[in-house]
């Protein structure tokens, strides 16, 4: 490699550069490692901006928390700048109902009682459930905290409360993806990655097990080595701990080849990406569903909340790009009950064929 | 005790039910398919069977991704033809065998398999298929069906091994039940095919013989083959075979085999079918 990558860190609320530390150490001696500091922001388009200050050349951004609504914020403001991008615990829904008077209570603690209050309340439910008693990995989280003041505080969570909707863009995220979660984290759980690494088009969900959401110091080996792994900074013995240990899914659209050449596995990625399309055909099984696709299928498709381009997929009959959204066979042939096709034909335009050469080379037809 | 007396192996590709439907027996491109079924047809006219159990998978037709169960079995009065999306076929609803349902789901736990339990279900082209092409399309079924759904599309499937094991539980159920009905046991899907993906159309005619005689011969060596390797063989839809296997465990190691058959391709499908007896059983009424 001529050029050392720039990586970028992201902490999350109320967090400083310690909460990186061993994955510092671990990525350091393969790129130059730049951290953040939000601490005087409020905004989390200022602190994308003045994270994108860090350096002039592309570079690889992992953000952890608030961090990582920073790192898509940036993915926003700078697509071409981001080479790849790691969002570790994190979420992509705007303000829920009711959130801002529990923010409220927060903000008024810290400035009543101190950080030192703020960090015993806040900090318990931020770990695995097991180890909310755990000192060695408490003081240095209560220590980080009792740095931070309660107007740091304030500011961090209007921007939190302010931020903004990431869920439209994330089928707009080109650069290849790493979405990391603890298993046990309460916090921002495993099944919101889950939808985010399904919606992303070239990401991958990687689980760190036994960890709750301060994973990057509850379990900093697994995540650091995750981030090796998935950035090609690693040997075998690396990998192949990985993939033991982690969930690494693969598909061919995203990079990584299928085990077997062509041949997509309905998994549990493929499931949960296709969900919405799978679940709008399954309907063509009723005759009402069928004469309401037959009359207005744009209004059909919208009951069953598909994305433009699940949409696009399925008027435009593109069966390969139904099923690289997830599409199962099974289900979306149901769209040929109601405007034939043949099977064959399916068949060809994966294969990218024409039928007849399709009906002759591949099933052997004279 | 009730009696198994044979195992029948069959494709149940969708498209044979819509030949049917559409009078295309005797058409070029289907009759020496249908052609090959004749000697099924008459082993199963002049044996008899009261029960036929019937192992295959929905194809997202009964159950949606919501609720996936691995192994389910069928304890219902009746099993009407889904609406796959054309409108139910017109085919008389299968008659269930309730209580030897229950006497296998009973055995089943005992023997630490733990299947979903469904006093009422739809059933798809899946069973429906294989019973016309051994039965034709009459009135009323001359047979009662033991449905067994397997799930071969939601990853992760089960191991072909496991089917296998199940296949000798469904043997113990037969042979424990009280009552002097004969059993035939279908194990049905495949032969080799791919529906989706770049490689959609891949057929393995090579790989699908060679299944038909490791079927009778080395059932162990298909049993000890992982899921990749169906896949890769078979393609990704051809993995279907592996319920092959349930049929195949629940038949004696040696067995005989009576009819054969197998034809390339039924719409996208390798197509194949077996009819087998256990070896032991022809002894004993050749030497009677």
């Amino acid at each position: 490699m001529s050029k050392r990558p720039i990586i970028l860190l992201l902490p999350g609320l109320l967090c400083d550069a310690s909460i990186w530390e061993a994955q510092r150490a671990a990525l350091a001696p393969f790129a130059e490692i730049r951290i953040a500091d939000f601490s005087q922001f409020d905004s989390i388009e200022a602190m994308a901006r003045s994270a994108l200050a860090l350096a002039d050349e592309p570079l690889i951004a992992i953000g952890h928390s608030m961090g990582a609504r920073v790192a898509m914020e940036m993915i926003r403001l700078a697509p071409e700048r981001i080479e790849k991008l790691v969002l570790i615990d994190t979420g992509v829904d705007p303000r829920r109902d009711g959130e801002e008077a529990k923010r409220q209570v927060m903000i008024d603690l810290a400035y009543a009682e101190g950080m030192g209050a703020l960090a015993d309340r806040w900090l318990p439910p931020m770990l695995h459930e097991g180890r909310v008693e755990d000192q060695t990995l408490l003081a240095p989280l209560k220590a980080m905290v009792m740095r931070a003041t309660p107007e740091q505080h304030h500011r961090q969570l209007q921007a939190l409360l302010n931020r903004p909707n990431v869920r439209p863009h994330l089928p707009n995220i080109a650069c290849p993806t790493l979405v990391m979660v603890g298993r046990q984290d309460r916090w921002s759980p495993l099944a919101q990655h889950e939808e985010m690494a399904s919606l992303i088009p070239n990401a991958e969900l990687v689980v760190i097990e036994e960890s709750g959401h301060m994973s990057l110091l509850e379990q900093s080996e697994q995540v650091s080595r995750a981030l090796l792994r998935f950035l090609g900074f690693e040997n075998d013995e690396t990998s192949a701990d990985v993939a033991a240990g982690g969930e690494v899914n693969t598909m061919s659209e995203n990079g990584s080849p299928d085990r077997i050449p062509d041949t997509p596995l309905f998994d549990r990625k493929r499931s949960l990406r296709g969900y919405r399309i799978n679940k709008m055909a399954m309907g063509l099984g009723n005759p009402v569903n069928r004469e309401a696709f037959r009359e207005n299928e744009s209004a059909y498709l919208d009951r069953f909340g598909l994305t433009p381009e699940e949409k696009e997929a399925v008027m435009t009959r593109n069966w390969r790009e139904m099923v690289r959204l997830g599409g199962n066979l099974f289900f979306i042939l149901k769209i040929s009950a109601v405007d034939p096709v043949r099977i064959t034909e399916i068949g060809a335009h994966q294969a990218g064929m024409e039928h007849a050469d399709f009906l002759r080379d591949r099933l052997g037809k004279k | 005790m009730a009696k198994l007396i044979g195992g029948l192996g069959t494709s149940h590709v969708p498209s044979i039910g819509a030949a049917l439907d559409k009078g295309l027996r005797d058409t070029p491109d289907w009759k020496p398919f249908f052609d090959g079924y004749i000697p099924g047809q008459e082993w199963v006219r002049e044996n008899k069977p009261d029960v036929a159990v019937v192992i295959f998978n929905d194809h997202g037709n009964t159950f949606f991704l919501d609720k996936v169960p691995t192994f389910a079995v069928g304890c219902a009065e009746e099993y009407r033809p889904v609406d796959e999306g054309w409108g139910p076929r017109a085919i008389a609803p299968f008659k269930g065998a309730v209580d030897f349902s229950w006497h296998f789901i009973d055995t089943l736990i005992e023997n630490r398999f733990d299947p979903m339990i469904c006093q009422e279900i739809e059933v798809d082209h899946g069973l429906q298929v294989p019973m016309e092409l051994f039965w034709g399309k009459p009135d009323e079924w001359p047979v009662k069906v033991v449905p067994i759904f397997v799930n071969v599309i939601q990853y992760p499937i089960p191991l072909p091994s496991r089917c296998y094991e199940m296949g000798r539980v469904l043997r113990q159920a037969i042979e424990s039940y009280d009552s002097d009905e004969r059993f035939v046991v279908l194990g049905t899907g495949g032969l080799s095919h791919q529906l989706q993906g770049a490689r959609a159309g891949f057929v393995n005619p090579e790989a699908d013989q060679a299944f038909l005689k490791d079927v009778a011969d080395n059932p162990d060596k298909l049993a000890n083959m992982s899921r990749e390797q169906y896949v890769e063989m078979f393609g990704s839809e051809g993995a279907e075979l592996m319920m092959w296997l349930v049929m195949r465990g629940a038949m004696d190691p040696d067995v005989v085999v009576r009819h054969k058959h197998y034809f390339v391709p039924a719409s996208m499908t390798g197509a194949g079918m077996i009819v087998m007896e256990n070896r032991a059983a022809v002894a004993r009424i050749a030497a009677a």
